[in-house]
């Protein structure tokens, strides 16, 4: 069966070592802003990997069909060499994971490294997984539920209370 | 830029014109001294002269990367601050983990250097290369969650990271501390006065540079190899319970500093454990940037007394400071305490060291209610320590008092509290005890560059309590050492010299102390740091070849010192180090030589014995004449 990313933001500590190793396996560099995973960490509490789901809704936004699904990995490929930075996939993917490459000005998104994804390799808290796809659905089934946070009380900050 | 790896510029921000220039780096100190806090204390070398008041217009302070800060190097998510203590008077440098360092280099420099002073409260801000100052009127006086959270959401951007001081800084405590990313803290010495000094409330930096690397390939496959020692880490538990571990280790073995060091066991030292902290109030673990281990609290009391909002901590220092330290088993004061030290900007080792020392005064009635508004100060009093903490931070009343530090708050009550006083060369003693834990790291504590400090550049204890060669066997590490409690005659000056050049290595790469501490195949030995290095930066350098630029960087921050008047006679430890344990499964350990191991350690370091200076042919040795020139004429 074909395999996919699964997130478990409950995992992650945000040490952002999945990013630096996608960047290196894309560019040779270490640059989290050129990585095609995103590690949000906001507050209070939470650290979230935000990947791909390989949804394939770029496919049909793509006016110039540069954006194709590959049969054997079912990764959704950009052609980056050609693509001409219009935005309509970026405005089209409801997760926000397709961006720009701040350096190369080249169209960012996960390609799942050709079947082998780097960031699985080396998540050693277990938060980025690559499932076959009937595990994956219920993993994300579960993050939905759950959201990315931990529930927690709501705290009004207020600084004369502390000063 | 020479050398993949570096980002080779400096930018230098005069706070008083507003100058702000960008430099590269100077070729000849860093190929010496590598990076970080050995290349910052070159700088301070350079621009502090001997005698300036850290609090002056004028001092400098420095916010050093290393050329691994920021990699997928497993610890490289430090910087360094670099500056001359309030406290002390003397070289002090300040780590600090979470994502502060690794986007300073994001943002385009390895270092960041401030001198002058504003008329005005400013931030900087540092984003890809362009470095502006920008008004903080609306930010002083506030606290360092609120100031974190204005400037994120004033340059819309909420990944960059803001380093920033509290009120306590604001207000020059000597032990401020400048906290980035809201709960991490470049915690001991006072680097947040000097910012409150300067006006200078907050640094917020991020960017997309690249940090390149010159052998990929080699560099992931050095990785690897750093992951793989990793994954037989010693500390297995660590990233579960954090450093909060320690506080069971070292309270069953009697070496848990309880009562203001007077014991080294605590009955109630399960109230306050790891155990405790993560089945009741953690809600996550937190890493820094990069880091594989991710051995950061992330907890929050929900109701009572204590409530206290979701952050980082407390760490084993704090559980340690401001509870067995001060006899206080409430577990949810500590995480309040704790909460308080992030947000006003306060160091919780000195601030917790500084109420226990007062807790002393008091029983022995050196101080009393009239002292305290009268109130009382009990051992054990969790009220007191909370609000002695806002005390402290807004200078307040006997809270002023102990601002200063523990050194400066002696002076005030007497020459019975200077002989109580627990602090080396102004530095209060962190929560390890010398002797409940061995004799290396009492040594340490007299030696080391900041005064009584645990960390910098390593834990001692780890080598002579038997856990870890630290990979140093190669280099003549004596294993398995002598006993812990053992002096002179044990091999502590040469164990020591190593332990701590091994620790050096972090300090100039920029990297946490953590992952070098195991066995040759399961840290980062000098071996590996030297490969990732290599493979990093493409100029060659082998595992000898570091520990002799960490030699370097260690006798650079040790001549600071000399050329600021001190000498051999303040390589020392507090009187009670002398006197025997009374109780515990240390009963009985105490000092009897320091100055045998003294002699022992300068004698392997290439130090003067009767002054304490590195020697003319030791500087030599290491390439730094021009330093020898300046200490010895």
């Amino acid at each position: 069966m074909i395999k996919t990313l699964v997130s478990l933001p409950d995992k992650c500590t945000g040490c952002h070592r999945c990013e630096m190793w996608c960047s290196m396996k894309r560019k040779g560099v270490l640059n989290v802003e050129r990585a095609a995973i995103h590690i949000l960490r906001r507050e209070p509490a939470i650290d979230s990997p935000q990947i791909c789901l390989q949804c394939g809704i770029c496919i049909e936004a793509c006016p110039l069909g540069l954006i194709k699904r590959d049969k054997k990995t079912g990764a959704v490929v950009i052609d980056t060499e050609k693509c001409v930075l219009c935005g309509r996939c970026m405005m089209a993917c409801p997760y926000g994971m397709i961006t720009i490459d701040p350096i190369d000005r080249h169209a960012v998104k996960c390609d799942l490294c050709g079947g082998d994804p780097e960031c699985v390799k080396h998540c050693r808290e277990g938060a980025i997984l690559f499932v076959e796809a009937d595990q994956a659905g219920r993993y994300r089934r579960e993050a939905r539920a759950k959201g990315d946070k931990r529930e927690g009380r709501r705290y009004l900050l207020n600084d004369n209370k502390l000063g | 830029m020479k050398y993949s790896g570096y980002q080779g510029r400096l930018c230098r921000v005069n706070l008083t014109t507003g100058e702000i220039s960008i430099e590269e780096l100077n070729e000849r100190d860093r190929s010496r001294f590598l990076g970080c806090s050995g290349y910052g204390a070159k700088i301070l070398w350079d621009e502090m002269s001997p005698g300036m008041d850290s609090l002056s217009d004028e001092s400098v302070i420095i916010f050093a990367t290393g050329p691994l800060t920021g990699t997928l190097c497993p610890s490289g998510g430090s910087y360094e601050l670099c500056f001359k203590s309030p406290l002390t008077g003397i070289w002090c440098e300040a780590r600090s983990g979470g994502t502060f360092g690794p986007k300073l280099k994001k943002a385009g420099f390895d270092y960041l250097v401030i001198t002058g002073r504003s008329e005005k409260p400013v931030y900087l801000l540092i984003i890809d290369g362009k470095v502006e100052i920008r008004d903080a009127a609306h930010l002083w006086g506030r606290t360092v969650t609120i100031t974190t959270e204005i400037i994120q959401e004033e340059i819309n951007d909420r990944d960059a990271s803001v380093a920033t001081i509290g009120i306590a800084g604001e207000n020059r405590v000597f032990f401020s501390p400048v906290i980035n990313d809201r709960g991490r803290a470049a915690g001991r010495g006072g680097g947040g006065a000097i910012l409150g000094a300067k006006n200078l409330k907050a640094v917020a930096v991020n960017g997309s540079r690249d940090i390149t690397v010159a052998d990929p390939e080699g560099f992931m496959a050095a990785i690897g190899k750093a992951e793989e020692a990793l994954d037989h880490y010693p500390f297995e538990n660590f990233n579960q319970f954090g450093t909060s571990l320690l506080v069971e280790i070292l309270n069953q073995f009697g070496k848990l500093p309880t009562r203001y060091f007077k014991y080294s066991t605590y009955d109630r030292a399960d109230d306050i454990g790891s155990k405790k902290l993560t089945e009741n109030y953690l809600i996550k673990r937190r890493a820094c940037f990069g880091c594989s281990m991710g051995c950061g609290r992330y907890s929050e009391v929900t109701t009572g007394r204590w409530a206290t909002p979701p952050g980082e901590g407390p760490e084993y220092e704090t559980l340690n400071m401001m509870g067995a330290l001060c006899l206080n088993n409430d577990l949810e004061s500590i995480i309040q305490a704790n909460h308080l030290c992030n947000d006003l900007g306060m160091d919780t080792i000195s601030a917790g060291s500084v109420i226990a020392f007062a807790m002393e005064c008091y029983e022995r009635g050196i101080i009393s209610k009239d002292d305290l508004d009268g109130r009382e100060l009990r051992w054990g009093d969790s009220e007191m320590i909370i609000e002695l903490l806002g005390q402290i931070a807004r200078r307040e009343g006997f809270g002023a008092i102990l601002a200063d530090g523990v050194r400066s708050a002696a002076r005030r009550f007497g020459p019975e509290a200077e002989e109580l006083a627990l602090h080396v060369k102004g530095m209060e003693l962190p929560g390890h005890s010398p002797r409940g834990e061995g004799k290396t790291l009492g040594l340490q504590y007299a030696v080391s560059p900041r005064g009584a400090c645990h960390m910098h550049p390593n834990w001692a204890t780890c080598w002579d309590a038997g856990f870890f060669d630290l990979g140093l066997k190669e280099f003549g590490l004596p294993w398995p050492p002598t006993d812990a409690s053992e002096e002179v005659g044990s091999q502590k000056g040469i164990g020591y010299h190593l332990v701590a050049l091994s620790g050096e290595i972090a300090e100039i790469m920029g990297t946490c102390i953590f992952h070098s501490w195991g066995l040759a195949d399961e840290c980062l030995t000098p071996r590996l740091y030297a490969e990732m290095l290599r493979t990093l930066t493409g100029f060659s350098v082998s595992a000898e070849e570091l520990l002799l630029a960490a030699e370097r960087s260690w006798n650079l921050k040790r001549s600071f010192n000399i050329r600021e008047g001190l000498s051999r006679k303040d390589d020392c430890l507090p009187k009670l180090m002398f006197e025997p344990l009374p109780s515990g499964p240390t009963k009985g350990e105490h000092f009897t030589d320091l100055e045998g191991m003294l002699d022992e350690y300068y004698e392997v370091s290439g130090w003067d014995k009767e002054t304490g200076a590195p020697t003319r042919a030791t500087l030599k040795r290491l390439d730094m004449d021009d330093i020898a020139s300046v200490i010895h004429g």
